[in-house]
């Protein structure tokens, strides 16, 4: 069975919620160090949940799930941070709310919110 | 001077052509009692969306861009681009370019061979077209097909027939029918709307800017993205060829044009450029970032060939070329670009490289590969030189980065051009082309004008 993962990025703002969370052991660092992410490894059966609720999401030849909507991916760091894990239970909370992701997804042509600059 | 120097060339066909009257007097003079016509965007021949606006093609006619092309082109001019892609006067030029409309509108209009029609832009006179000829297309999607090649004709090259998908096969599509053939002149110079007005270097602006600058040698650098530090890597690298020293100058030549969705927005591409110099990256007196007025074709190696035409044009040396130039889709070979600047593709017309045949182009080429992060070596290396596993930099990864609010790490993108983005994410809620920006940005243009 494949190990399929979602690829959380971590910028400052990021970093320092997660702090005093114990998965500062799981940040994984790219490109000397300056990129932050953390991997939330998830089932087969819950990354197939993932692909059939979202139609854009996809696997890449790494096993990665990619092109789910933006609310997705944010509500998963909030998952990750409210959760302090990044077990199965994390993706299962966020797809609890699949119906809100999925109507914030649907006006995600027309507005993102913009980032706060560091 | 070295023998192994190297001398601006002359524009493409020998002499600049500028088709601007600048005196009022003499343009109302012009246009008196002549038929007006107001220009209207192409629209996409299914969706109706705008994919196209003529006025760029004239802008970049009448300012020199484009020479030795003066206007648009009669039946027999398009037949021999699409059979030889040259013009009647012999010059190389990859695309057919006209002045379409409806068959409707030529009724109403009820002009001829020999008459002249004032063009309005904005419901302004903005220029008039000398009608030489009128002709129709016979089959809009076979002037695409040809204008693009297919694997049978073009098999050299071409991987797959070309389709809806594609947004340069669709402009083609998309054509009214009737052609007015002629010459055109602006006789109402627009004025860009900020940011474009401070990146407006046509070709004799931009010599004199070289010239200003000591600027001998100048590579220039194709782009339609916000600049990450692989492009910034493959510009500094490109400009060390030259001749008995690095290039003088990197010109940034932005192609502005019609979007398509999931686009950065052309303010955040120019400003984005620009601060790669204003952060101190690239030199100011060593970098120049600049615009071109066109509905990108996405047509790879023939793309390529009017990127040399115009960069020649305003007095470039050398132009970088690499993966997948002015691609789209897997419609070309990723490599064609090179393929045609370093032997030719016999079955577009060239036995040999464009700069190798008669009537060609001068300014040289710089076959690229890429820039990515090496973790051992512990900077950005060239993947033919470094032999290291590298992480590689793709704008698909950057696109999702950002998307999500996350700040790309300085290794990646400059802090400066990231606060650019964030710039015109505020102003138009989204930080990419979405279908909101495409039909405005084809309302409002990148220009205005002034009454006669």
């Amino acid at each position: 069975m494949a190990d399929y993962f979602l690829v959380v990025l971590l910028d400052d703002s990021r970093m320092a919620k997660l702090e005093g969370s114990g998965l500062e052991k799981d940040i994984k660092y790219m490109f000397g160090g300056e990129l932050r992410l953390i991997e939330v490894h998830v089932s087969d059966e819950i990354k197939n949940k993932l692909l059939n609720t979202f139609d854009t999401a996809r696997t890449d030849s790494r096993n990665a799930i990619t092109d789910v909507p933006v609310a997705f991916m944010r509500e998963l760091f909030n998952q990750v941070v409210e959760k302090k894990s990044l077990g199965d239970e994390v993706v299962e909370a966020v797809l609890a709310k699949a119906d809100e992701i999925k109507e914030l997804a649907k006006k995600e042509s027309e507005f993102l919110p913009v980032p706060e600059l560091a | 001077m070295s023998r192994f120097s190297i001398e601006r060339p002359l524009p493409h066909g020998g002499r600049l052509i500028e088709r601007v009257v600048r005196d009022p007097e003499r343009a109302k003079k012009m246009i008196k009692g002549c038929p007006t016509f107001d220009i209207k965007p192409t629209l996409h021949y299914e969706t109706g969306v705008p994919v196209r606006n003529v006025y760029r093609e004239i802008m970049s006619i009448c300012y020199g861009f484009f020479s030795p092309v003066e206007g648009s082109m009669s039946q027999a001019e398009v037949e021999r681009i699409l059979k030889e892609r040259r013009l009647l006067n012999e010059w190389i030029f990859p695309f057919p370019l006209v002045f379409d409309i409806s068959k409707e509108d030529l009724k109403k209009l009820g002009v001829s061979s020999g008459d002249r029609l004032v063009l309005n832009l904005k419901e302004k006179p903005f220029a008039v077209l000398d009608i030489e000829e009128i002709w129709e297309i016979s089959d809009t999607e076979e002037l695409a097909h040809r204008t693009f090649g297919t694997p049978e004709d073009n098999p050299e090259v071409v991987k797959e027939r070309f389709d809806k998908k594609h947004p340069g096969w669709v402009i083609y599509k998309s054509l009214n029918p009737m052609v007015l053939a002629g010459k055109y002149t602006i006789i109402n110079e627009p004025i860009f709307r900020s940011p474009f007005d401070r990146f407006w270097y046509p070709p004799r602006k931009a010599r004199e800017e070289f010239d200003k600058r000591g600027w001998r040698t100048v590579i220039n650098h194709q782009t339609r993205n916000v600049p990450h530090v692989g492009h910034e890597f493959l510009m500094k690298n490109a400009a060390y060829t030259g001749d008995t020293e690095p290039c003088n100058g990197i010109l940034v030549n932005a192609i502005i044009g019609v979007k398509r969705r999931g686009d950065y927005p052309d303010q955040a591409i120019v400003e984005g450029h620009e601060a790669v110099e204003t952060g101190g990256y690239i030199k100011s007196d060593r970098h120049l970032t600049s615009i071109c007025l066109w509905d990108m074709r996405y047509g790879n190696p023939l793309e390529s060939l009017i990127h040399g035409i115009i960069r020649q044009n305003m007095g470039c040396t050398h132009h970088m070329f690499g993966r997948d130039h002015a691609a789209v889709g897997d419609y070309y070979d990723k490599w064609s670009t090179q393929i045609l600047w370093t032997k030719g593709i016999p079955s577009f017309g060239f036995n040999a490289p464009p700069t190798d045949v008669p009537y060609g182009l001068q300014i040289r080429p710089q076959n690229m590969r890429e820039f990515s992060y090496c973790p051992t070596c512990k900077e950005m290396a060239y993947s033919e030189t470094c032999g290291h596993k590298r992480e590689k930099l793709s704008g698909s990864f950057l696109r999702g980065m950002v998307a999500e609010g996350v700040q790309p790490p300085v290794i990646i993108m400059r802090p400066e051009v990231y606060k650019v983005i964030v710039k015109w994410w505020k102003h138009f809620n989204y930080p990419f082309c979405n279908e909101k920006y495409v039909i405005n940005k084809e309302k409002e243009l990148e220009v205005d004008l002034k009454d006669l």
